[in-house]
């Protein structure tokens, strides 16, 4: 008998016992559509995670100086260290591994507009800025070189920022008073969203960006070489890179301040990526398909028992089949087939259902935080896998039971 | 059949279809064995039709079950056409079953989900017979036992007169050389026994083996060659009534 038409009595003998064909399905679908659903939504909950923890600049690591370490140095001679524009310009001339290094300052003072005043975080930044914090400048214009170099009383507002100051009434062209001194808005920043790592005390939607030399002239610290930076940013190329990076930069810069390359606590670098890297999100996309493929296996267990059922039940039409010329493997080719049918055809609604599941998740998610699940063809070519070991490993052993039935005993009459 | 194999026929007619010599088959259950037969000797020609008759546990079934080689015997030597049967493969015995033996059992065995048509395709189908040939040859066996407008029903729809011919029919499909009925009347009313009957005797004219198993006393009537087996031995064998007409009624 071919296969075809085995595949045919399968799906014969599946219309016939229905109700119970339907409930065996149940555990196939649902595990099938648990597999695509948690993997998709594992890699939604991971693009969500790197996205907020991106949402504060690309690949950015920031360097920031502190003190010589107390292994370097006996205790009461701890010298702070700080980093000038020229060590940022050094840095800039010399790295390899990343493509913009650019220095920042940031301090709290009181913002008003009209009769409005609060405390807002300045910070003063040079024209690449919005390059590396991957913002987009929504109305007006970002800080240029010229207003660095004139030390212009300009401002641009994050979206936090401006409703918490302008509210309805200004934009760009309004006049506020940082610190008591007039500024103009010249740009608007567009909503960044929830950062789930920020450097310093606030996100990028409640900054007030104004250009870094201007900052300095704030009764900031005033360094022997050139303005003192807070901290130097910079983008890294790629993850990969990141850390040899990292080590380049430390190297120039303990060079320059005269520390130890060892020293953690006179050079400090940090960057959002080593707190993504702390997220096991490899570990949370394993448990999430070994819970889906746990369910699919439940599934095949239940198939398991239906088939073991059904080949007991039908001992009697083995023994015909086999009486009217069925070959063993013809009876094992056929109970085999049934099973594959039906949990193919399990996998097959499950995978729509799964689908189905992230389509109605992802038509639901708008807050920050909640993950949007990714479908991938790989996600489902894996559901496709584990359905087909389930259908073979609950196939073969009701296939090889019914095979081995001895017809003598089945066709008897009593 | 192919013209060549109808030619193999017709010189063999006197050749044995089935060979039985010292047939023995004990079966053991715990600490008891049981002796189902006790060395039979039988001999059937082509175009025979013989009764094997004897009480409940005389071992007829065993027997009938060796014939149709769904059953090893324990020891003794079975040929089938001059084949020994102990050397065929299992795969072999499954295309002899299917080609040369048809099956009518006692209680139909037809198979519920398949139409009447489909039953009798069955045979067709194992041996590798394409489907619209299948079909074809399978409405022409329904309509041979005078069931050609049932055959869309199921089993479950057919009376049990008509089921009999529905799995006659099936095991006529393949023209088998021997036809093994296993008390073909045994769930069946007089009156409808009585045409199963007729139409199982009827296949002789086609050139038919046909080999009955009963202990219906009216089917020894009608046969040319009773054997009748007792204890797992064969307790008479011949003819009971000479000049019997098998196709009267």
């Amino acid at each position: 008998m071919r296969v075809a038409d085995a595949a045919r009595e399968a799906l014969r003998t599946l219309r016939v016992s229905w109700l119970r064909t339907a409930l065996t399905l149940f555990g196939i679908v649902w595990g099938t559509a648990s597999v695509v659903f948690l993997i998709s939504w594992g890699l939604g909950v991971r693009a969500m995670m790197e996205d907020c923890y991106g949402r504060v600049g690309r690949n950015l690591v920031q360097v920031f100086p502190g003190q010589i370490g107390s292994d370097f140095t006996p205790a009461a001679d701890r010298r702070l260290l700080w980093i000038t524009l020229d060590d940022v310009d050094a840095i800039r001339a010399r790295v390899r591994l990343s493509s913009l290094v650019l220095p920042e300052s940031q301090t709290f003072r009181s913002v008003g507009f009209r009769q409005t005043t609060t405390s807002l975080n300045i910070r003063g930044v040079v024209p690449e800025n919005v390059e590396l914090r991957g913002v987009e400048v929504s109305a007006g214009r970002a800080i240029t070189r010229d207003d660095l170099h004139h030390r212009r009383r300009v401002a641009v507002l994050g979206s936090k920022a401006r409703e918490r100051l302008l509210g309805p009434h200004g934009g760009v062209g309004s006049s506020i008073r940082i610190a008591g001194q007039p500024f103009t808005v010249v740009g608007l920043l567009s909503r960044v969203g929830m950062q789930l790592w920020q450097d310093g005390p606030s996100q990028l939607d409640e900054q007030v960006w104004i250009p870094f030399s201007t900052l300095a002239g704030f009764g900031k610290r005033q360094g022997r070489d050139g303005d003192v930076v807070d901290n130097i940013m910079l983008s890294v190329k790629d993850r990969e890179t990141r850390k040899a990076a990292e080590h380049e930069v430390r190297a120039i810069l303990a060079e320059r301040l005269r520390v130890s390359v060892d020293d953690q606590e006179a050079i400090r670098i940090m960057s959002p990526l080593d707190a993504l890297e702390k997220i096991p999100l490899d570990q949370l996309g394993g448990l999430l398909f070994t819970l889906g493929a746990t369910t699919l296996v439940i599934g095949g267990v239940g198939i398991l028992t239906m088939m073991l059922d059904s080949v007991q039940q039908r001992r009697q039409e083995i023994g015909v089949r086999l009486a009217v010329g069925a070959r063993r493997r013809d009876i094992l080719t056929q109970f085999f087939l049934e099973t594959f049918v039906i949990t193919g055809l399990g996998g097959l609604l499950g995978i729509a259902l799964g689908l189905a599941g992230c389509l109605a998740l992802a038509s639901l998610a708008t807050a920050d935080l909640i993950p949007q699940p990714i479908v991938r063809w790989q996600t489902i070519a894996i559901a496709l896998g584990v359905m087909t070991f389930v259908g073979f490993a609950s196939g073969l052993v009701p296939a090889r039971r019914a095979a081995r039935i001895d017809p003598s005993v089945t066709l008897r009459t009593e | 059949m192919s013209p060549g194999d109808a030619a193999a026929v017709v010189r063999a007619a006197d050749e044995p279809v089935i060979e039985l010599t010292d047939i023995r088959k004990s079966y053991s259950s715990g600490r008891f064995a049981v002796d189902a037969l006790r060395g039979i000797d039988l001999r059937i020609t082509r175009g025979e039709l013989i009764a094997i008759m004897g009480p409940s546990g005389s071992g007829k079934t065993t027997l009938m079950e060796i014939l149709g080689c769904l059953l090893q015997p324990t020891a003794g030597s079975y040929r089938f056409r001059g084949a020994p049967v102990e050397a065929i493969t299992p795969d072999g015995l499954a295309a002899l079953r299917g080609r040369e033996i048809g099956f009518v059992f006692q209680s139909f065995n037809l198979l519920p989900r398949l139409s009447a048509v489909e039953n009798v395709e069955l045979p067709l189908g194992y041996g590798g017979v394409r489907r619209r040939e299948r079909r074809r040859r399978a409405e022409q066996a329904l309509e041979r036992v005078g069931l050609a407008a049932r055959g869309r029903h199921r089993p479950a729809e057919l009376s049990g007169g008509e089921r009999q011919r529905v799995a006659i029919a099936r095991a006529l499909v393949n023209e088998p050389s021997v036809v093994l009925a296993d008390e073909p009347t045994g769930n069946l009313d007089t009156h409808t026994g009585e045409a199963i009957l007729e139409l199982l005797t009827s296949l002789k004219r086609d050139g038919a083996t046909v080999v009955m198993v009963t202990h219906d006393p009216r089917i020894g009537e009608r046969v040319e060659r009773l054997v009748e087996i007792r204890d797992g031995r064969i307790e008479h064998d011949g003819r009971v009534r000479s000049g019997t007409d098998p196709d009267g009624v």
